[in-house]
């Protein structure tokens, strides 16, 4: 009797305290973000390095830059996209594809944050990684406190999507989704998009004391064959750099007409290039 | 050619492979398909105003024509903030400096153009100026 005394209490024991702290440490492990002194130095302002063609591995003619006549990359785009990248093409060889981001009021979108020419920074938080771009400007908030992505209904397209992350070693890897798609952004300046139906997987990490690294996997059931590998690095700019801002409606002399044509105004906000 | 012969003596034609990569189509906000990056005229005149603001710069030049008229032309750069880290300042050029400046004009000859260069006052130059 007595010995049945002690293991009803030593399993009273395992089944209201043990168990639980056991349960909820492994809870705690595997949501948990890591603490502030093991998570990388990112600190510094940043710049891409390169021209903002988002596919240089792909540009043709290589040397060709973003918003040039005819200049184009090859994502693997099936046959219905492949031909609206081609549209694009054509109205910017017309100049009739203005940049989405001309109308001043809105960011530049996930991925083409990460293919931005101004400064950036990365803010390296427990719980939270924050890209912030001058461009646009924009913020990127990459989760990284074990929640996964909203479930499908509360997920609507934004700019910047939604970024769920986790670290592996010193790399942060984090899926974006619900961005939004052709129409709202494009990729670069030669007329890439994608569909809100995109999924961006984004490893990012500093491959040196002055060198990012991100490797970005698109994979887009609407638009793309097969996943579309990119790779971008941006280097650290001098310690003691600034951000600034770049507030593009501060004085746009360059206002998009009807037709999609870029106006260029003169100092009084009148039209100069009337026959353009 | 025509609206450079007709606006004024001080502006001259240069190669294109000079200056084809001026600082706009890397930072600009907008295409800069409006300029002709083939051509690049010489303007030699006096700063009216110098717009240090986003998402361009603009330089406000005064240039006289053949008949000694001012005309007034709009130069527009690139973005405070790069422009900043290579150089310039909200001071780089001041109302009444005596500049030459280079740029990639308007395709429709209208009185503007892209920034390529400049050689200041004091004779300082900014941007890629070769003149």
């Amino acid at each position: 009797m007595q010995r049945i005394r002690i293991v009803a209490v030593f399993m009273t024991l395992i089944c209201t305290v043990l168990l639980p702290v056991l349960l909820f440490s492994r809870i705690a492990t595997a949501q948990s973000p890591l603490s502030i002194e093991h998570l990388p130095d990112w600190s510094g302002v940043w710049q891409m390095i390169g021209p903002t063609v988002f596919d240089r591995a792909t540009v043709a003619p290589p040397d060709g830059r973003a918003g040039q006549h005819g200049v184009r990359e090859y994502p693997p785009y099936n046959v219905e996209w492949e031909g609206k990248y081609v549209a694009n093409i054509e109205l910017i060889r017309q100049d009739r594809f203005p940049d989405t981001i001309s109308t001043c009021g809105t960011f530049p979108g996930f991925p083409r944050t990460m293919n931005l020419p101004g400064a950036m920074e990365f803010v390296v938080r427990p719980e939270q990684i924050w890209i912030l771009t001058e461009d646009g400007p924009s913020i990127t908030r990459i989760y990284t406190d074990g929640r996964n992505h909203p479930p499908p209904d509360e997920i609507w397209p934004t700019y910047s999507g939604e970024s769920v992350g986790q670290w592996e070693g010193d790399t942060l890897v984090f899926k974006t989704i619900g961005i939004k798609g052709a129409g709202d952004t494009i990729l670069d300046r030669t007329g890439l998009v994608l569909s809100e139906e995109a999924q961006i997987t984004t490893r990012l990490r500093r491959a040196d004391e002055s060198t990012m690294e991100a490797r970005m996997i698109i994979e887009d059931p609407e638009a793309l064959t097969g996943p579309w590998s990119i790779d971008k690095q941006y280097e650290r700019l001098p310690a003691g750099s600034r951000m600034f801002d770049v507030a593009c409606a501060e004085n746009n002399r360059n206002p998009v007409d009807e037709s999609g044509r870029t106006l260029t105004l003169d100092a009084e906000g009148n039209i100069l290039d009337m026959n353009y | 050619m025509g609206r450079e012969n007709n606006s004024s003596s001080i502006m001259r034609l240069h190669a294109l492979m000079l200056f084809g990569l001026a600082c706009l189509p890397a930072t600009a906000h907008h295409s800069g398909n409006m300029f002709d990056r083939e051509r690049t005229v010489e303007l030699t005149g006096t700063v009216k105003e110098f717009q240090w603001a986003n998402p361009h710069i603009w330089i406000q030049v005064l240039v006289p024509d053949t008949e000694g008229l001012l005309e007034e032309w709009s130069i527009e750069g690139g973005v405070p903030n790069r422009l900043f880290r290579a150089g310039w300042r909200p001071t780089s050029f001041k109302p009444g400096d005596e500049v030459t400046i280079l740029a990639n004009p308007m395709r429709d000859g209208a009185k503007a153009g892209a920034f390529v260069g400049a050689r200041l006052t004091d004779g300082s130059t900014l941007g890629r100026f070769s003149s």
